[in-house]
């Protein structure tokens, strides 16, 4: 991989990551908690900045973000993705369960079990396609 | 699976970063690779027999274990 692609790899991937963190900010702010608002859009701008910095120096962060990363690095990453992945399906299932028992309404991780299967389902076909 | 490429590499006095960046991959894939904690894929096990102008079966040893 280049050192271009690998650099604007790098500025996607920081940049989707204070996307995302201002997302969470806008959303704290809407909810009435401008304090929390603030720390967390403050948190998210400086890991950023760190995040930036530090993966133009270690191949190993800039891995972490997807902006470079050999082969067993990609496959680290799946794997650690499939881990976390199955964890938050685990919880979501044990979620829904405690719910029911307790006769209450499931939601929201009968839908976040939802997602889970229909994602499932649909990488798998994707996958097998394209063999 | 048991594998030659740290005695190749040592036999070259090529550093575990060198033999990486020229293979395209990490300092600790190589690492990885020479300890058997990693297989490399068939891309990257056919670039290493080439860098060190063998083959990937004299490179590469299957152990019992591995037998089918």
């Amino acid at each position: 991989m280049t050192t271009t692609r690998t650099a604007r790899r790098r500025n996607l991937s920081v940049a989707a990551y204070l996307v995302l963190g201002a997302a969470i900010a806008v959303a704290a702010w809407i909810g009435g908690s401008w304090p929390l608002a603030v720390v967390l859009g403050a948190f998210y701008l400086v890991t950023g900045g760190v995040l930036f910095w530090w993966a133009g120096r270690s191949g190993d962060v800039a891995a972490l973000l997807r902006a470079s990363g050999d082969e067993r690095q990609r496959m680290l990453d799946l794997r650690a993705t499939a881990v976390s992945g199955l964890a938050m399906g685990a919880f979501a299932i044990a979620g829904t369960v405690v719910q029911l028992a307790r006769g209450e309404d499931a939601n929201p991780y009968a839908w976040v079990c939802f997602v889970g299967g229909v994602s499932y389902a649909i990488g798998l076909a994707a996958f097998k396609l394209r063999g | 699976m048991k594998n030659r490429v740290r005695e190749l590499r040592t036999a070259l006095e090529l550093s575990q970063g060198g033999l990486g960046t020229e293979l395209g991959v990490s300092r600790q894939t190589v690492n990885a690779i020479e300890a058997g904690r990693y297989l490399p894929s068939l891309p990257l096990a056919l670039r290493l027999a080439r860098f060190f102008d063998t083959t990937v079966e004299a490179l590469f040893e299957l152990e019992a274990e591995d037998e089918r």
